[in-house]
């Protein structure tokens, strides 16, 4: 029996077969398994294939600009941080066009979850190479083959001090769901890379010739950075499950201010500034 | 017997300009001047030629004057670079045993005062020089040191009893010294009968404190002279406040963030100049279309590119008019003064929030960076909020985020309260927030965004006109340039004068009712396009003729007079 109902009256666009779907049906469930409301979660969702969920879930959602649903997502938190807020972000936006954000946000620790769809393809703009696309890929965009090695998220991640590394896979519904209540139930930035086919454009990374030999399940969470590490870097398999955890201050519980109280609550019907005065006089 | 008078401080950077000349200021504020205080300095941490300049006077003075009665010149380059501004009675105050004087022909009297020497044999520093220096000249103003110690005192009091007392001790010392030997200097000046309370702060200090009291709290910028010190001013008051204050990664973050906060229902804000800006416009019309409150400062410098970081420009208004892709409503502000930065910064949160949409706060570094003395703002402030709704309203209306209404405004919503769920879109979208791209809808959507204008409309008030009804020539200008002009004024009797600080939605039948009347009208602004001007063309028709200056440095008031006269 579900509680709550993330339902809204869109049915998703997405294509037949999308890996899309799996991450909604792992979403829901996640929100399900944590009892969160849906007036008590912030989804701030990205541009493309994956960000289109914004319309698809009855929770608070914010559809931010391409590239840019980090900075929003540390928004709602700083602002509100009582609020679990999730990003859901392509790969193309998060390890591309606002890479900047994913770094940065990281560094600091910010208490969001950052889901990121990664299907190595830029896929709503029809099929261009993005940041993970395996060097040498024929694309619409690089009809000779893509020139660049692609960015390895959890090995930067990684080394980017992220107190949460995990890998999902889309297809795998179960796992996805408790790595997401795992996500989302960390204290600091948690990101999980999500594997996701792209039935329509990608012929390379299909489930056939790229995921069924590849995908494993990781038998546990590193307890030495430099294995996960390692394990990052593998290229003939792709574990799936938590790689990196660790326990540390999150961004806001280290800002006085949010000490006592939320940004948002704090008064403003009456300010006085009397004694901010003093000092110009 | 000068009614007013003019100081001016120069040295290399590093030296601690700012500071004495803003000591000096707050020191002459406490003894019942008037003053205007504008530095000038370039894009260096060290070296490089920096100056500050003091305008005091009995009455009102309301910007920085050409020519200098008392030059305190810490470096020889000082006394080369400011020949034209000087006066055959000019003092030149400099220190004979830090440098000798140039050779060949000067201009004024130059009195050599051992700033270091006396410093240190009064048990000071040699960086305490500059404080002999200030008491050198209230000496010569024959003005008593008594506030400069009490400066002194709430400057250094949090350091350490000793530092304040060695720097009084200074102050004595240098005031003596000058007093013994160059009392036949002394000018004469007209000196305030009453002592009335001011404070003396920057335009970013009064944009910053209308934000606090305006219920400013979240505020998220990226680093970018003339704007940098709003973010220090509030980061340093974060604690007393209570307000987030967030250095981002960039400007995109930052306005992004600031959307993001102000979504979850918080008074948001973010400042930059015109190179951030420009990183930003995608994030405003995200604004727009979300119809997300935000408030941006931008602190105009020259540009293009990287321009000129430490000067001042008024070059962005087309650009802010006109900011990001596709068409939206914003509300334009441009404070003249202290006074305006405080009141309509203050204003502007409030009209984001009521309006839902994008308001600049125009600055620049002229006004950001000045120190204008002013009545003290009022202390207590109340704000109220505008559109949230309420548990009653959702038991009687099913709620939709973008409803269209009459006036374009729709209720809202926080994250958090219960059955009121949305999204906050960035795409086009309907009543409910939901992405669409049915072409009724967006007719629909884009004219209940651009509705909310007409209801703005009432809320410019009325903008100020200044000289006599009737005039041969009237002055039209925006922003900053307001005690410029005020100052030219003076010395203009026939001119009129209408200040702009409201510049979009444009107040039409205002700029209608002043032009009306003028003969000639002259559109005064620092940029090189007449960008008021063509502003003023394209909504009235009228052409107006350019006085305009675009080489980094604002009008000064002599400029102005010549000119017009």
């Amino acid at each position: 029996m579900k509680k709550y109902n993330y339902q809204t009256s869109i049915a998703p666009t997405w294509c037949p077969g999308c890996g899309n779907f799996g991450v909604l049906a792992s979403l829901k469930n996640a929100l399900q398994q944590l009892n969160f409301k849906p007036y008590e979660v912030v989804i701030v969702t990205d541009v493309g294939c994956a960000g289109n969920m914004a319309d698809f879930i009855s929770t608070f959602t914010f559809h931010a600009l391409h590239g840019r649903a980090l900075p929003p997502a540390v928004g709602v938190k700083l602002a509100n941080h009582k609020l679990p807020v999730i990003a859901v972000i392509g790969d193309g936006a998060c390890y591309g066009e606002g890479l900047q954000h994913f770094i940065n946000l990281m560094r600091g620790n910010h208490d969001i979850t950052v889901l990121v769809h990664d299907n190595y393809l830029y896929s709503l703009t029809t099929g261009q190479y993005s940041p993970t696309t395996p060097k040498g890929t024929i694309t619409k965009s690089t009809p000779e083959g893509s020139i660049e090695e692609p960015l390895n998220p959890l090995a930067l991640a990684l080394a980017n001090n992220t107190t949460f590394a995990a890998r999902g896979y889309a297809l795998d519904i179960s796992g996805l769901t408790s790595l997401i209540v795992k996500a989302v139930g960390h204290q600091g930035f948690s990101f999980v890379d999500i594997l996701q086919p792209c039935v329509t454009f990608n012929k390379n990374q299909t489930v056939d010739n790229w995921y069924k030999d590849k995908i494993y399940p990781l038998p546990k969470t590193f307890k030495d950075k430099t294995k996960a590490f390692k394990e990052a870097l593998r290229q003939d398999k792709l574990a799936t499950g938590i790689f990196w955890q660790e326990k540390k201050p999150s961004y806001h519980t280290q800002v006085s201010v949010l000490e006592k109280r939320t940004a948002v609550s704090k008064k403003i019907d009456e300010v006085d500034i009397s004694r901010l005065l003093e000092e110009f006089i | 017997m000068k009614d007013s008078f003019n100081i001016k401080i120069g040295g290399s950077a590093g030296e601690g300009i700012k500071v004495s000349g803003l000591t000096l200021a707050k020191s002459l504020t406490r003894l019942g001047f008037r003053v205007f205080g504008y530095s000038e300095y370039p894009s260096l941490v060290r070296g490089g030629h920096n100056t500050y300049q003091l305008h005091v006077g009995v009455e009102q003075v309301y910007s920085q004057v050409k020519q200098i009665d008392i030059l305190i010149a810490l470096n020889q380059e000082t006394i080369l670079l400011h020949q034209d501004e000087l006066t055959t009675s000019s003092l030149i105050l400099y220190d004979p045993g830090d440098f000798k004087l140039p050779k060949g022909q000067l201009k004024g009297k130059y009195l050599g005062i051992e700033f270091i020497k006396i410093a240190t044999q009064a048990g000071g520093t040699p960086i305490m020089a500059n404080m002999v220096s200030l008491a050198a000249t209230l000496a010569l103003l024959d003005l008593p040191v008594t506030s400069l110690k009490e400066i002194i005192k709430n400057a250094f009091k949090r350091k350490s009893m000793e530092i304040v007392e060695i720097n009084q001790k200074v102050v004595e010392a240098g005031g003596q010294f000058t007093k013994d030997n160059f009392s036949k200097y002394k000018l004469k000046i007209k000196v305030p009968k009453d002592v009335t309370t001011r404070m003396v702060l920057t335009g970013n200090e009064a944009a910053s404190l209308g934000a606090i009291a305006g219920g400013l709290q979240f505020y998220v910028a990226y680093p970018m002279t003339p704007a940098t010190s709003i973010l220090h001013y509030l980061a340093a008051k974060a604690k007393d406040t209570g307000i987030l204050v967030k250095h981002a990664e960039d400007e995109i973050s930052v306005v992004n963030m600031a959307i993001g906060a102000s979504f979850a229902g918080a008074r948001s804000m973010v400042g930059t100049s015109g190179g951030g800006l420009c990183l930003m416009a995608e994030g405003v019309t995200l604004s727009g279309v979300s119809e997300t409150p935000l408030v941006i400062v931008n602190s105009m410098r020259p540009g293009p590119g990287i321009g000129m970081p430490t000067w001042t420009a008024q070059s962005d208004l087309q650009f802010v008019l006109n900011i990001g892709h596709d068409e939206y409503p914003k509300i334009v502000l441009a404070p003249g003064d202290a006074n305006e930065a405080f009141i309509q910064t203050k204003e502007s949160l409030e009209l984001a929030e009521k309006y839902q949409l994008p308001v600049f706060i125009l600055l620049d570094k002229f006004i950001s960076e000045n120190d204008y003395a002013v009545d003290p703002f009022p202390a207590k402030h109340l704000n109220q909020r505008f559109s949230f709704i309420k548990k009653s309203y959702l038991s009687a209306h099913i709620y939709k985020r973008y409803q269209l209404t009459k006036s374009g405004v729709s209720p809202r919503s926080v994250p958090g309260q219960k059955n009121s769920t949305y999204c906050c879109n960035s795409y086009e979208h309907d009543e409910y927030g939901l992405t669409t791209e049915d072409p009724k809808t967006r007719k629909l959507m884009m004219n209940k965004r651009a509705k909310k204008l007409d209801e703005i409309q009432d809320e410019i008030p009325p903008q100020q006109t200044f000289g006599p009804q009737k005039a041969k020539l009237s002055l039209i200008s925006w922003g900053s340039n307001k005690p410029v002009v005020l100052e030219a004024l003076k010395n203009l009797p026939q001119v009129n004068f209408l200040h702009l600080n409201w510049l979009w939605p444009f107040p039409k039948k205002q700029v209608l009712d002043f032009i009306k009347n003028s003969k000639k009208v002259v559109c005064l602004e620092c940029n090189s396009t007449a960008q008021l001007g063509q502003l003023i063309k394209k909504e009235l028709g009228i052409d107006t003729q350019p006085l305009l200056k675009y080489d980094g440095r604002p009008f000064y008031p002599e400029e102005i007079i010549n000119k017009l006269t």
